[in-house]
């Protein structure tokens, strides 16, 4: 078998599908709310009821994370607020990259590569906006004023838009993506064993492989 | 159908709230009177206004105000409910198609699609929506003045009066064709102001795209503690025109995007491994 790297750690890919799972609940019953015609499904309040329930997951799983190992924690965010030059050189080449398989166009990639990092930056921050006016529009719905509450159910719902679309986006260059397949070797391994093949580690996050590689034992995030 | 609409006429209004009594009679809408181990217990909050509030089961409520008009005490009666607006923010921002306009232009409601959301009640201009919300799941269920059209309750389709005009003593609630309502309210107004009251106004007549309640009040809104130019709040028009639209077009340009960039990026990939495969 193709030497293998570990990319994941088992705590980070348990906090992953936890949260998937949770933020795909949220997802759905939510978009009722944009759909009329499935205001039907959404009578007598129980896919808010789901939701609730998806918030508190949501919420709580993370916080579990950071309370379990806060070292890691702290070094995962602040990975997604690191941003330099270099993030321009993915951009630049990110249309010859993705659109026409040409990677000698993309310049080695760190541990995350730009457009991971921008997603990753928007489920921190989005999350956190979530969770906050989810938080106000579920406890005070009774005694804030209404103003405020308009306020809560506009941030929501374009946190809703931006990580709803971004989330396809996620998923397709994770597993769908010709550059990402067979997805055994690459991101789906990554999130699901824990590894990636040296291979797609050095095709992929050259820069991350060459400082795994040059300490003798390879450490992950 | 033309539109139908209530006028009511505060200067007639004796504030007998006999159109409270048969609302709630009419509408089943029983509220429990709180009781203590003595008996019932009665609150005095300095006014013979009761309940305090609106409530999911008090769809209407006269307000009591004692305002000075001319250096002398005047007490006025104001009546509070649904306003049926034609620009109707609940009905803009409920999700569920729970609320909407009927022929009559009233806005209906059809209770078993509400899912609790409360969003009608943080817009309306008028906080008029009530409901009983759980805290903890937010299992809730919006209700309102619906004009007397609750399935199996609905006088109006029977060619009934709604129950607060119908049991009205002084006459001081009429209903019927609004254009007819609104001429005779500027009438009333008319006769008003040649009776020295200057600020003699018909409200509703303008107000968000015409209210079905009507008012003809003898001094200016504000005094009768409505909202003068009152207005869908920018939130739901930038919510529901703006955000909501934008959301199923970047959603859609996503999708498409991604699709479009997948056949692109197959046949690169596939051209490419091509010549590859060839030299082995």
């Amino acid at each position: 078998m193709a030497r293998e790297v570990e990319r994941y750690r088992k705590p980070t890919r348990v906090l992953h599908w936890v949260h998937t799972g949770a933020f795909i609940a949220l997802f759905l019953t939510g978009l009722v709310l944009f759909i009329p015609q499935l205001g039907v499904i959404a009578q007598d309040s129980w896919t808010r009821i789901i939701h609730r329930i998806g918030a508190i997951i949501f919420f709580i799983a993370p916080l579990i994370y950071l309370l379990r190992d806060r070292k890691t924690a702290i070094q995962g965010i602040k990975e997604a607020f690191k941003w330099g030059k270099e993030d321009l050189g993915w951009l630049k080449a990110a249309p010859r990259y993705y659109f026409l398989c040409d990677e000698e166009a993309m310049p080695p990639q760190p541990h995350m590569n730009t457009g991971q990092k921008l997603w990753w930056l928007m489920v921190i921050v989005f999350g956190a906006v979530f969770v906050l006016t989810g938080f106000i529009m579920w406890f005070f719905k009774a005694v804030a004023p209404a103003g405020l509450l308009q306020w809560m159910v506009f941030f929501h719902d374009t946190a809703f838009i931006a990580t709803g679309a971004m989330l396809f986006v996620h998923i397709y260059l994770s597993i769908i993506h010709p550059l990402m397949r067979p997805a055994k070797t690459g991101a789906w391994s990554s999130m699901v064993r824990g590894k990636v093949s040296a291979e797609y580690a050095k095709s992929h996050h050259r820069k991350w492989y060459k400082e795994i590689t040059k300490t003798t034992t390879s450490e992950s995030k | 159908m033309a539109d139908k609409a209530i006028l009511y006429d505060a200067t007639r209004c004796t504030a007998c709230r006999g159109c409270q009594a048969a609302c709630k009679q009419w509408n089943e809408n029983d509220e429990a009177i709180p009781e203590t181990e003595n008996g019932v217990k009665s609150v005095n909050r300095g006014s013979y206004e009761n309940p305090p509030d609106l409530s999911p089961r008090t769809w209407l409520k006269m307000e009591f105000r004692e305002v000075e008009r001319d250096g002398k005490v005047d007490w006025l009666f104001t009546r509070r409910a649904c306003m049926h607006c034609t620009d109707a923010a609940c009905v803009k921002v409920c999700p569920s198609g729970a609320l909407y306009h009927d022929e009559r232009g009233f806005v209906a409601y059809n209770k078993d699609l509400c899912t609790g959301c409360g969003y009608c009640a943080d817009f309306c201009p008028f906080d008029v929506p009530r409901s009983d919300r759980n805290w903890l799941t937010g299992v809730a269920k919006m209700d309102k003045c619906v004009l007397c059209t609750t399935p199996g309750l609905n006088r109006l389709d029977e060619g009934l009066e709604p129950a607060c005009v119908k049991t009205c003593p002084p006459k001081a609630l009429l209903y019927g064709d609004r254009d007819a309502l609104v001429a005779e309210g500027k009438q009333r107004v008319q006769a008003l102001q040649a009776n020295g009251n200057s600020s003699a106004t018909l409200y509703g007549e303008n107000e968000l795209g015409g209210l079905h309640v009507l008012y003809v009040l003898a001094d200016s809104p504000e005094t009768y503690g409505l909202p003068v130019n009152p207005q869908v709040p920018a939130m739901a028009t930038a919510w529901q025109d703006i955000i909501q639209p934008l959301g199923w077009i970047v959603g859609g340009a996503t999708i498409v995007g991604l699709g479009v960039n997948y056949l692109v990026a197959r046949e690169a990939k596939i051209s490419r491994d091509l010549p590859e495969k060839k030299e082995k």
